[in-house]
């Protein structure tokens, strides 16, 4: 069976190859695939129907964990099912070889679709595990997606294809929901499993109703009947398979296969029964109300759909064999009359019946077909229609007798049998108006004028269809016995049900006459009074579902309205508000609170701490953005303060060069940005907004008061000073910690201050579309005086040269260069660090750059930024990856201890080299930096206010420096 | 004994390796070539460690490596169970994938004259970064993880310098920022009331801590990697601030960061506080972020935007798998974060692919790309299924998965949530399909009262007829460079399908694995209690 499936993938997926070679001629060799899955299923009838009926089973693994696996078998029902959808698969492909023109440009991706449309359905009628068929069903109401949208340009094509999309999924996703439910009950998704289940208590009830949802929608039955006729967009082969064989049929038979069980549970009778009577009834009228011929027969098949459920769905074995039966005839049938259209439409241009007339002398063998197709529909003798239509009368005069073991009484099965005589009447009726409305003579109206001959071929699957349709009448009991596989999954009914031709003078034969007869009458009615029912009375479920769509898509604006407000104080403010709703809640019912707490060691500490909460205070409060960036310096500084006075120098130091770092650098931006903040918001947003930061910061007090309270045992830094020495070979804890403990943190900071700083440069270089920012700017150009004590020093202006700044900067320039050396080998064990060592080192290159500008900044370090970070990382990812060669661990340090002449011991750690790259880093961070925030603002500014006095300009035609002024 | 397990050596090469190529890459300065060839290498050699931690990670149990050798309670362990192998994996397969495909997008959207050496040391250290979080075992170091992928993000996501990405970019780092900083207070918390930050450690150690305490740090840790994850309500930023970053970017982003922190917060709900799931609350979350995710997509009439709205939506699937916190919910949760990291980056690729061809990204000025460029049509139906969850695809087993795991739990919340993301997974196809109708079949040039007038767009509108020739046509005027890892990442997230049984079976062995606890706590602790085993091997007395 597998290869069943896959014969129908490879045929879809050659598909596309096959038309570019063959054109149109490539469809005759695609329907090999379904015509030889068909014959192939031909030879096994004997094997998996009739009374002695064995199920065949293949299972392969497919995902054990959701219980989904390829799980196909094939039992009586499913071979017949299989058996239409193979069949009919063929036949409508064979018919595309004529419906298409030649060379239709889009025929390879129709006829891909096609054929794997075909083969989902196969699957869907093969599968034995749930969620497969769920796979299936899915697929199923994809490729018709594809195939309603064939032709994608009119509006109506992609709105018909997306109705059919969304409202099949919606049944399908409830149905998942259903089938989920149901196999997580029974521990497996096997269909036998799960048809083991009890049919009662409520959430198997509850998970029935969901299935029968997606029944409901993907058979089309009222409420979602509406989807069908749009689907009406499709090409007519399409139409033909879906409405006979496929998709609408899967509802059909997931309820068929369900039935044998769950017609026990409670709503699942009332609920076929009405809806499928209803649902019968509707599709009737409307039919009776259409003018396009294709239109009419897709109400037709609305309308039969409703009666194939409500049959299927009543679960008495007499029901089941008469519901098979009918689900052939209306296949046979259905797929014949659709054929018939899209030949008329071809021939004729048109599908409305207004305009056919005097088609007989034209296609007289296709009428004679057509009018046996159609009386199989209307349930006339000898017509396997007609056969299975008595048998359905049968099954449900039983229902009226005496329940038939269903448990309804006799009103309300009067009530659903009289609806389906309606019905069938109804169905009499528009199988009239169908045939004389393709083939019937109109006075008055023309035969259209450029009629096309009928190709045989083209004509063809239809006289076999319609032929099988009059043989089968005559087979009755052969199909009863073939059926028995099915049908006797059902407990024995009060007659003994058989199909035939003859059941001897019986109600369902005056049934039928009934039928038959009112519906003749009903047809020249209608024709007298050229009455068009439009049935305002009934409530349009396609308003219902736009209404739905147009309010699903209004919500959908509204709701992202409300909550994608695009401010950021709005998101900031809502995650704070986020932040103290729950776990500050959470903080509020805390009930472990520490009552010792030491509020400070020293007076120190505490006269620091007001000082850092003063400046925060003020920090937000300042209008002015340097006042706002000094004053958070202060906070910083009393941090840096903090550490000091709890021991903590190395700590100290670090933040003391960060603050002064981030303080110059906030200082360089600030030049090229209003001097105030943007004017404050209203009163009540603004107390809104203290009012939220306040409980950010209590909340956050209140966390540190509340963890540190319940302090379970000691850190793990208790052991640091102790392993620092021992295995960090190093004195200096925060430095050991750094660069070996928790070296590996380092590393990525590292890289953090990397992209931050190549990221910053880039885009100061986007934004003053400036190049070469990361590399040094151009040289001094040589004729250009020199500065006596800074090279660049001239190219300042005079108000800017301070000669005292100058020679301090000569002097202490390489002084401070060889400091943070100095610090970096010192740091393992005193103050210091590569991480200290090269902040310094930025010092010092900034105080080139204050005292002599850019240039003089270029002259200081002339090499590329960038790449000083890419080599400090690299020679720090180099150190960490080094000891691997050693058979270490990444960033293993080792003591290396070594004796040199005149500097004596020299005891070495590994981490140093490290920690070199660490400096490296964190030097390349500030040339950056100071080349970008900046060098070049400065150059930004001097291009925009060339004129102002003291700019520098390359321009040798304006005096060098401002001094000459 | 070694402290070590077999393959820890290749622990932290993820995270070395793509740091050193970055700053190869820029100390080689605007050497394109090289630094492309470096980032080539360096990944496609992460995808060979991943794939080689999984198998040893899945065969073994968890792999540990002691970082500098130091014992763990002390150092920095790094940590590779099957959880962070398999997330190791996929987001070194993709990132790889959109490498090449930024290579073949260079030129067209960074520029000849930008500074194009800064994109490949930002992209590797963004790998870096996520790689990092994935593996680390230590509370403070998974949030130096987050804080260099963030760094790297930030460049990323200005990347181009215009107005609206320093807009988008400045929305993006502050938030961002906010949320390190709950991070930091949390972690700080963390350490006063426990004196350790090793995970392993802490799944002890926070067993004694009060629960009133305990549970506030939860939250508190929670609620910061809920930003980052995209958890309504801490999600507005992410929609406002992705999709005008480059096709490449947005891609990688929307597939691996927020999924980074839908890690934090699995890592930490079951390694951390098992026995406080917090269910109920996770729950409501998972299913508001659904439903209000997705309304948003259906409000958007920008691909990207629609796109970015659906990866919110979909974070609800995480966190409902989570907050389930069953075998079979985690399982499906993990499931489902491979399946979005491969299908969500597809999806934004694909997007890059249709603004080259279509000149925008816009349903109101896109049109006829289904006949005009079917492979490309073909290139975004499948992934767009796929999201939508349809079978036979890995959105449609996730989601199944998680479905049953939420009915097995039972209770009207549970039902609810099953509800929710089946009319999420609904809407999600509704607006995929809406992008599908204007986009690809609407014909470009009529019925502009569908949805506003249609604009000319500048580029790439060659005259393909209909017909056997379009489908090799169309492609070719797309650089190949770009559509061949989107073809390959399509066709991996539809092999996600084929490879779902095996797939299962590592999810389902992670989630069990998560929810033991053990093998990941004893592996770390028991080696590492006895300090500096192979230390003190190296280091002199």
């Amino acid at each position: 069976m597998l290869l069943a499936l896959l014969i129908h993938l490879v045929a879809a997926a050659a598909a596309p190859a096959l038309v570019s070679r063959l054109d149109r001629y490539a469809f005759p060799v695609l329907a090999l695939a379904p015509a030889s899955v068909f014959v192939w299923l031909l030879t096994l009838g004997g094997e998996v129907a009739g009374p002695d009926a064995a199920v065949r089973t293949e299972t392969y693994e497919w995902v054990p964990t959701i219980g989904l696996e390829v799980g196909l078998r094939l039992d009586t029902l499913s071979w017949t099912l299989a058996l239409l959808v193979t069949g009919i698969g063929a036949l409508v492909l064979l018919y595309c070889t004529w419906y298409f023109r030649a060379y239709d440009p889009a025929l390879w991706r129709f006829s891909g679709a096609f054929v794997a449309f075909a083969g989902s359905m196969l699957g869907l009628v093969l599968a034995s595990d749930v969620l497969l068929l769920y796979v299936f069903w899915e697929l199923t109401t994809v490729f018709s997606y594809i195939l309603i949208g064939h032709n994608p340009e009119r509006i109506a094509n992609r709105r018909a294809a997306m109705t059919a999309l969304l409202v099949t999924t919606f049944g399908g996703l409830a149905m998942l929901v259903g089938f989920i439910m149901l196999g997580e009950s029974a521990g497996s998704y096997q269909i036998d499993a799960i048809m083991g289940l009890a049919p009662s208590g409520a959430a198997t009830t509850a998970a029935i109703a969901l299935v029968l949802v997606g029944a409901v929608s993907k058979s089309a039955l009222v409420p979602f009947h509406f989807w069908l006729p749009g689907a009406m967009a499709a090409p007519t082969p399409v139409s033909a398979y879906l409405h006979a064989a496929a998709m609408v049929k899967a509802g059909v038979f997931l309820v068929a296969v369900m039935a044998p069980t769950f017609a026990e549970v409670s709503l699942w009778r009332p609920a076929l029964l009405t809806l499928g009577v209803v649902t019968m009834i509707v599709g009737g009228v409307r039919a009776l109300g259409q003018h396009d011929v294709k239109l009419l027969l897709a109400y037709g098949t609305v309308s039969q759909l409703g009666f194939l459920t409500a049959v299927v769905g009543l679960g008495t074995r007499a029901a089941a064999l008469a519901g098979l039966a009918m689900v052939v005839a209306h296949a046979l049938f259905k797929a014949a009359l659709f054929m018939v259209v899209g030949i008329v439409d071809h021939s004729a241009h048109t599908r409305d019946l207004r305009k056919l007339s005097q088609l007989r002398p034209a296609m007289p063998w296709l009428f004679g077909f057509t009018v046996l197709a159609a009386a199989s529909m209307a349930g006339i003798p000898p017509m396997l229609g007609f056969v299975a239509k008595e048998s359905v009368y049968g099954a449900f005069v039983d229902v009226v007798a005496d329940g038939d073991g269903t448990g309804i009484g006799p009103v309300a099965g009067s009530l659903v049998l009289a609806g389906l005589v309606v019905g069938s009447l109804l169905t009499m009726a528009y199988t009239l108006r169908f045939v004389w409305g393709v083939f019937g003579d109109k006075p008055g109206v023309e035969r259209p004028a450029d009629l096309v001959a009928v190709p045989v071929g083209f004509a063809a699957p239809t006289a076999v269809l319609a032929t099988v349709s009059l043989v089968l009448g005559f087979f009755g009991s052969a199909l009863t016995d073939l059926w028995a596989g099915y049908d006797h999954l059902f407990p024995p009914g009060v007659h003994h049900a058989e199909l035939a031709l003859w059941h001897g003078l019986s109600p369902a034969l005056g049934l039928s006459a009934i039928a038959v007869l009112g519906g003749v009458a009903l047809f020249v009615w209608q024709r007298r009074a050229q009455y068009v029912p439009t049935a305002p009375w009934m409530p349009s479920a396609e308003r219902s579902y736009e209404a739905v769509m147009r309010g699903t898509d209004r919500l959908a604006v509204e709701v992202t309205g409300r909550t994608q407000r695009g401010s950021l104080p709005f998101y900031l403010g809502s995650i704070l508000v986020v932040v103290l709703l729950v776990p500050g809640t959470a903080l509020v019912l805390n009930r472990t609170w520490t009552d010792d707490v030491v509020w400070f060691d020293s007076a120190a500490q505490a006269v620091v701490a007001v000082l850092m909460a003063t400046a925060a205070v003020l920090t937000v409060r300042s209008r002015r953005r340097l006042k706002a960036v000094l004053l958070a310096g202060v906070s910083g500084y009393c941090t840096a303060m903090l550490f000091l006075l709890h021991g903590a120098p190395d700590l100290a130091l670090t933040q003391v060069l960060v603050e002064t770092v981030t303080l110059v650098i906030f200082v360089l931006v600030l030049r090229r940005m209003v001097p105030y903040f943007s004017d404050r918001p209203l009163t009540r947003a603004r107390w809104l907004r203290v009012g939220i930061g306040a409980a950010s910061g209590i909340f956050a007090s209140g966390i540190a008061l509340a963890a540190a309270g319940v302090r379970i045992g000691d850190p793990v830094s208790v052991e640091f000073p102790e392993s620092a020495v021992e295995y960090g070979g190093g004195h200096n804890i925060v430095n050991v910690t750094l660069v070996d403990i928790r070296a590996w943190d380092t590393m990525g900071e590292l890289s953090v201050l990397v992209v931050a700083a190549t990221g910053v440069a880039s885009l100061i270089f986007l934004i003053t579309g400036r190049g070469g920012v990361q590399s040094p700017a151009n040289p001094l150009p040589s004729h250009q005086d020199t500065g006596r004590w800074l090279r660049a020093g001239r190219t300042l202006s005079a108000e800017r040269r301070s000669i005292v700044f100058e020679i301090v900067t000569r002097l202490v320039f390489h002084t401070i260069i060889l400091f943070s050396v100095w610090l970096v080998f010192a740091g393992h064990n005193g103050p210091g660090g590569g991480f200290a060592g090269g902040l310094m080192a930025g010092l010092a290159l900034m105080v080139r750059y204050l005292a002599g500008g850019r240039y003089e900044l270029d002259e200081a370090a002339p090499v590329d930024a960038g790449r000083v970070l890419g080599l400090g990382l690299a020679v720090a990812t180099s150190a960490a990856l080094a000891p691997l060669a050693f058979g270490g661990q990444v960033l293993q340090s080792a003591t290396i201890d070594l004796h040199l002449w005149a500097i004596g011991d020299i005891h070495l750690v590994t981490s140093l080299f490290f920690d070199i790259g660490v400096y490296l880093v964190v030097f390349g961070l500030m040339l950056d930096v100071l080349r970008s925030l900046g060098g070049g603002i400065d150059a930004d500014a001097e291009d925009e206010m060339p004129d102002l006095p003291g700019s520098y300009t390359d321009d040798e035609s304006t005096p060098m420096t401002g001094g000459a002024r | 004994m070694t402290a070590d397990s077999a393959m820890s050596f290749l622990i932290p090469l993820p995270v070395v390796l793509a740091l050193l190529g970055a700053g190869v890459c820029l100390a080689v300065g605007h050497n394109a070539r090289a630094q492309r060839v470096i980032s080539f290498v360096v990944l496609t050699a992460i995808v060979g460690i991943a794939a080689t931690l999984l198998w040893a990670a899945d065969r073994d149990g968890p792999q540990v490596v002691y970082v500098g050798g130091w014992p763990a309670r002390m150092g920095i362990v790094l940590v590779a169970d099957r959880l962070s192998a398999l997330l190791l994996l996929v987001s070194a397969i993709v990132t790889l994938s959109v490498l090449v495909y930024s290579v073949g997008q260079g030129i067209i959207e960074f520029g000849r004259d930008t500074p194009l050496s800064v994109f490949y040391p930002t992209y590797l250290v963004l790998v870096a970064g996520v790689s990092n979080a994935f593996l680390s075992g230590d509370l403070f170091n998974l949030y130096v993880g987050f804080e260099v992928l963030l760094a790297a993000s930030y460049v990323l996501i200005t990347l181009g310098g215009t107005g609206p990405r320093v807009r988008a970019g400045t929305t993006y780092v502050v938030v961002s920022v906010l949320s390190s900083m709950v991070f930091l207070i949390a972690i700080a918390g963390v350490y006063a009331a426990t004196g350790t930050v090793n995970m392993a450690d802490l799944a002890v150690k926070l067993q004694e801590v009060p629960e009133g305490v305990r549970v506030v740090l939860q939250l508190m840790l929670l609620t910061a990697f809920s930003i980052k994850a995209a958890v309504f309500p801490l999600s507005a930023w992410l929609p406002d601030s992705y999709p005008t970053a480059p096709a490449p970017v947005t891609a990688v982003f929307a597939g691996l960061l927020t999924k980074v922190g839908v890690y934090a917060i699995m890592r930490v709900q079951t390694l951390l506080f098992p026995d406080s799931p917090l269910s109920d609350l996770l729950l409501w979350a998972a299913l508001l972020t659904m439903l209000i995710g997705i309304l948003g997509a259906i409000a958007q009439s920008d691909i990207k935007r629609m796109l970015s709205f659906t990866l919110v939506s979909h974070i609800g699937y995480m966190v409902f798998g989570v907050a389930i916190a069953s075998d079979l919910g985690l399982a499906g949760a993990i499931f489902y974060i491979v399946h979005h990291i491969t299908i969500q980056t597809t999806l934004f690729l694909v997007t890059g692919l249709i603004e080259i061809r279509g000149g925008s990204t816009s349903l109101e000025h896109l049109g006829g790309l289904a006949k005009a460029a079917p492979v490309l049509a073909l290139m975004f139906f499948l992934p767009a299924m796929n999201l939508s969850g349809i079978p036979p695809f890995s959105g449609f087993l996730g989601k199944v998965a998680l479905v049953q795991a939420g009915v097995d739990r039972a209770g009207w919340l549970a039902y609810l949530v099953v509800a929710a993301s089946i009319v999420t997974s609904l809407l999600t196809l509704y607006a995929v399909a809406k992008t599908w109708n204007r986009a690809f079949w609407r014909p470009r040039t009529e019925e502009p009262d569908e949805v506003g007038e249609w604009v000319p767009s500048t580029g790439t509108k060659s005259g393909e007829p209909w017909g056997d020739t379009v489908t090799v046509t169309s492609v070719r005027s797309l650089p190949r460079a770009m559509v061949a890892p989107t073809l390959t990442l399509v066709a991996l997230g539809t092999a996600l399908t084929l490879v779902a049984g095996p797939l299962f079976g590592i999810t389902e062995r992670a989630a069990a694995e998560l929810r033991d606890r053990t093998p990941y706590i004893e592996t770390v602790l028991e080696d590492g209690s006895m300090p500096g085993d192979s230390a003190a091997g190296e280091v002199s007395p």
